[in-house]
């Protein structure tokens, strides 16, 4: 790999997630894919934590999963968002921005 | 994702396998991946293993994750599904709202009737006693079988002899105490005050072992002459007088103008031997054989024992009858004192309430069942409209289980909120209770309402709940269901509906008849009790009852305040007449004496059949309105140096004089000639329901004792002049302690207090009863004419006789109350046998009484049928047949 890729902040996993699952169904495996092609390469979250994180949105009602056929043809289980994950996802966006926007207005005053 | 009607649960085996296989099929596409980058096969799994983490952990935790929310959302289908149930239950309350207001209002009172005859119950058969180990503790009586006194009580003599012959009683103890009546004057700080005052021996705190709220019980040495000026308070009188200050105890206070140190308090909950409170506990040696006499002929005192472990009360009981009759032969002038009774303590205490309160216990759970079967009635026919809106909700995928589940929630709902209303009627209802009957229930200083009872109460309301909810539900599971929906316009109510209310109809009026016999006994046998003539007039008469001090230490100073206090009274405006006695009715038997010591020609030879002494002023007999049958009552010339006079009453007279008038003759009593000046009427000196004894009446200008009962005739509210007459008495001797202001009917009305109390509830229970019962049949024929319009109409329209219709109606209507009349007369005939010791002057069996309910019944069921069958007649065969 070219690059180190970037430890993430807690708490960021869930909003990937909920983002990734917005535009598509997808499996774990998939999800950490689409993450790490979408911030080529920057991003990775561990397998680990994806997984511990998609069960807690599900319990939460953010998600939710049901089992398909991969594209490898074997059995695997598909997340989904759910309306009140997308709720979640907006206001977890907003409240991102306003932390990222506050953590740069101290680094780097303009 | 499809939503089923309801998810099926997931095991936690099968969550435990998903999150593997989840996790498997991860783990196989990154080393799938890793192969195709070039990575040796056989190091690929473990490098996919490595970049994924913790495996172990992260299984662990999504597992749980997932269990977790498996269980929230079974929760929530729970939830829900109750939610949704109390939801229906309400809206369906509210949309019958007079079915629900008949069924809460007859639910608040079947269930409030039962709070307050279970609390009752509770504080006075279900408290523990105040003692230790208190079921080794029992009451032992004297038993004179040949003068039919079965409990008697002892001697000093005698019960000296018991304590030390006994070997399986560890400790026995006695007492002299009558309530109202055993008393001590208490002086010195704030206003005189006569005491209730229970006289103890030794033995009587080492039987009992009470706990003190302060100090200690009497030590043994405190019963020796000598040293006996000690004294025991009661914590009411701690309270009211001392301030409930622990610093009393060691203190000296002033009881019959002597000192007495003060060494305990007793608990509030210790009262024995007095059923509410008692001031004092003093030795009965302070007062010696001048005051009490204890010659062994003397019977006074009552005993009590603590027995050894494992010895029973009828071991026992042979063990002190073999000695009392041992002492019996032994001493002749104690005849036929050869017996014994023992009972445990418990059953002395409350055995003589025991027995009322259970009849209402029994009277109150019918009450309760009546008013479930009525419910439940109600809830059938109201199911009966319903059933297809419940076929419908089972139609569209609604379970059995759910619909059962939903109608138990229905009546579950409303039997809490009745039993809410209930508890509050009961709170109310028991305060009405220790209001009027509290002094005639033993411990009800510890009636209320708290935990437990409401405890009872939740569980009575859940029981009529299910009771009642449960026919319908049963119902509503069974197979009718699907037939009602095929069946035609109308969900009527098919033929087992109308079987299972026409049975409920028949329970009930047999209940009801149940009820109403046992209360027409109750009231009956009080109405006898008060229609009893006491032989004497009880309205317009102040009692003021006292004791002489014993500052008055000779017979003429006694005899000269004596008079002087009644000569003051008689001054005061509004008295007509002012007499004096000993001992009044109720409160008292004046001395036991036999006609052989009374020198009273006896019947028979050794005639020990007790005879009353009683020791009267003049004027007793007017002021008291006994009339005097023959010679004279005593006049203010019957004084110390007159000679020695004596009255008797009409059934001395009679047994003693048959076919002659007494007066005129002489008795030699030793050295001194009485003569027999008049003959006065009967009283009932034992209270109503005894039988009237032979009485002898001492002049007390001739032959005074302390105790004075006097009686004040006035005209209009003897009250009106208690404080004048008391003043009176004040102006005579500042320092003359009261015992007890009050009218003779007063006296007399706490003597039926307790018959009037069950009366009282039993008349109550009845009427619920019968208007329940009337209700039932009213509700049950209405409804069956409603459901039955078109048939009527048709019959109607076809020429069907007026007289027809009714006869269908109202012969369904006394088919019924026949059918419950017959089973309910069996039961009444076999249940208010249980009655008989409650009852007086009426058998339980009574016909008259059996007839009379029967006739009021189906009197009232007549009516309640009359009304429906009035509707049918009503019905026009035209909109009855047009309707639907």
């Amino acid at each position: 790999m070219a690059r180190e890729t970037l430890g993430l902040v807690q708490g960021t996993v869930d909003v990937l997630i909920l983002k990734t699952l917005s535009w598509k169904t997808l499996h774990g495996y998939g999800i950490a894919e689409l993450i790490r092609e979408r911030s080529d390469g920057d991003l990775a979250v561990e397998d680990a934590a994806l997984y511990q994180a998609l069960h807690r949105l599900e319990r939460k009602g953010f998600v939710e999963s049901e089992w398909g056929i991969s594209h490898t043809n074997r059995r695997a289980r598909f997340y989904s968002i759910t309306s009140e994950g997308r709720k979640q996802l907006r206001t977890e966006l907003v409240e991102l921005r306003r932390y990222v926007s506050a953590l740069f207005r101290v680094l780097e005053p303009a | 994702m499809p939503k089923a009607f309801r998810f099926p649960f997931r095991s936690r085996t099968s969550i435990a396998a998903e999150v593997d296989e989840e996790l498997e099929f991860h783990l196989a596409t990154v080393a799938a991946r890793l192969r195709d980058e070039g990575w040796p096969a056989a190091d690929a799994d473990a490098e996919a293993r490595r970049r994924f983490g913790n495996v172990e952990h992260t299984r662990d935790y999504c597992r749980a994750e997932d269990l977790r929310r498996e269980r929230e959302k079974h929760r929530m289908t729970i939830v829900d599904e109750i939610k949704q149930d109390l939801r229906y239950a309400f809206r369906g309350l509210r949309t019958t709202p007079g079915f629900t207001l008949i069924a809460l209002a007859t639910l608040a009172i079947g269930i409030g009737a039962n709070t307050a005859i279970f609390s009752v119950v509770r504080a006075v058969l279900l408290e523990p006693l105040p003692f230790a180990t208190a079921d080794r503790i029992v009451r032992v009586w004297d038993t004179n079988s040949s003068a039919g006194i079965e409990e008697g009580t002892f001697s000093e003599p005698d019960l000296i002899d018991v304590r030390a012959a006994s070997k399986l009683a560890e400790v026995i103890g006695g007492f002299f105490f009558a309530d109202g009546q055993t008393g001590i004057d208490l002086t010195g700080d704030g206003s005189p005050e006569r005491l209730s005052a229970a006289l103890v021996t030794p033995g009587f705190f080492e039987t009992l072992r009470p706990r003190t709220a302060a100090g200690r019980v009497l030590a043994a040495d405190e019963y020796e002459v000598g040293h006996n000026r000690s004294v025991v308070l009661g914590y009411g009188l701690w309270q009211r007088r001392f301030g409930g200050e622990p610093t009393i105890v060691g203190k000296t206070i002033t009881l019959n103008g002597d000192p007495f140190t003060v060494v305990g308090v007793m608990r509030p909950e210790f009262t024995y031997p007095a059923a509410q409170t008692l001031d004092v506990w003093l030795p009965l040696s302070y007062f010696g054989p001048d005051a009490i006499g204890r010659a062994r002929p003397l019977h006074f005192i009552s005993a009590i024992a603590r027995l050894e472990p494992g010895v029973t009360p009828e071991q026992f009981r042979t063990e002190i009858a073999g000695i009392t009759a041992r002492l019996s032969r032994s001493y002749p002038d104690n005849p036929g004192w050869d017996n014994a009774t023992v009972r445990t303590i418990r059953e002395s205490i409350v055995g003589d309430v025991e027995r009322p309160l259970l009849v209402l216990v029994a009277a109150v759970a019918m009450v309760l069942l009546i008013t479930c079967v009525n419910i439940a009635s109600l809830l059938l026919a109201r199911a009966s409209t319903r059933q297809r809106e419940l076929a419908v909700r089972a139609a569209l995928g609604a379970g059995r289980s759910r619909i059962v589940r939903q109608l138990l929630t229905e009546s579950l709902t409303l039997a809490l909120i009745g039993g809410v209303l209930g508890a509050a009627l009961g709170y109310l209802a028991v305060r009405a209770l220790v209001a009027r009957g509290g002094a005639e229930l033993p411990g009800a200083g510890a009636l209320h309402v708290d935990g437990v009872v409401l405890a009872f109460t939740f569980l009575v309301s859940v029981f009529a709940g299910v009771f009642f909810g449960a026919m319908p539900a049963a119902r509503a599971a069974g197979p009718a269901l699907e037939r009602s929906l095929r069946a035609g316009t109308r969900g009527s109510v098919g033929g087992t509906g109308r079987r299972m209310r026409s049975a409920l109809v028949v329970v009930e009026v047999a209940l009801a008849v149940v009820l109403a016999a046992g209360a027409s006994l109750a009231t009956k046998s009080f109405a006898r009790l008060l229609a009893v003539n006491p032989g004497f007039q009880t309205s317009s008469a102040l009692v003021v009852r006292m004791n002489i001090p014993k500052t008055y230490a000779t017979t003429e100073r006694r005899v000269d305040y004596y008079e002087g206090v009644l000569q003051a009274i008689r001054q005061v405006p509004g008295v007509i007449v002012v007499g004096a006695v000993h001992d009044l009715p109720t409160r008292g038997n004046g001395e036991m004496r036999t006609a052989e010591q009374l020198a009273l020609p006896a019947a028979r030879p050794n005639d020990s059949a007790p005879v009353q002494l009683h020791h009267a002023s003049p004027d007793f007999f007017k002021a008291m309105g006994i009339p005097v049958r023959s010679g004279r009552e005593f006049a203010p010339s019957d004084r110390l140096d007159a000679p020695a006079v004596f009255l008797v009453n009409e059934t001395a007279a009679k047994r003693f004089w048959p076919g002659e008038n007494p007066v005129g003759k002489v008795l030699h009593l030793g050295s001194t000639a009485v003569q027999i000046v008049g003959v006065v009427g009967d009283i009932r000196q034992r209270g109503l329901t005894e039988a009237v004894e032979p009485a002898v009446y001492v002049s007390a200008m001739q032959n005074t004792r302390s105790g004075m009962s006097i009686v004040v005739r006035t005209t209009g509210d003897p009250m009106r002049i208690a404080g004048t007459v008391r003043n009176a008495i004040w102006s005579v001797d500042r320092n003359q302690p009261i015992a007890e202001v009050t009218t003779l009917e007063q006296m007399l009305g706490g003597a039926v207090a307790r018959p009037r109390l069950l009366a009282w509830l039993l008349g109550i229970f009845g009427f619920i009863g019968l208007l329940l019962g009337a209700l039932g049949i009213y509700g049950l024929l209405a409804f069956a004419v409603a459901q039955r319009r078109q048939e009527i109409g048709v019959r109607t329209a076809l020429g069907a006789p007026r007289s027809a219709v009714l006869k269908l109606v109202m012969g369904h209507g006394m088919a019924l109350t026949i059918g419950g009349v017959i089973v309910g007369t069996l039961a009444a005939s076999v249940l208010t046998r249980q009655m008989q010791a409650v009852l007086f002057g009426i058998a339980p069996g009574d016909v008259s009484t059996f007839v009379e309910v029967i006739g009021v019944l189906i009197g009232t069921a007549l009516l309640a049928s009359w009304m429906p069958a009035r509707r049918a007649l009503a019905i026009d065969p035209v909109t009855a047949l047009r309707a639907d």
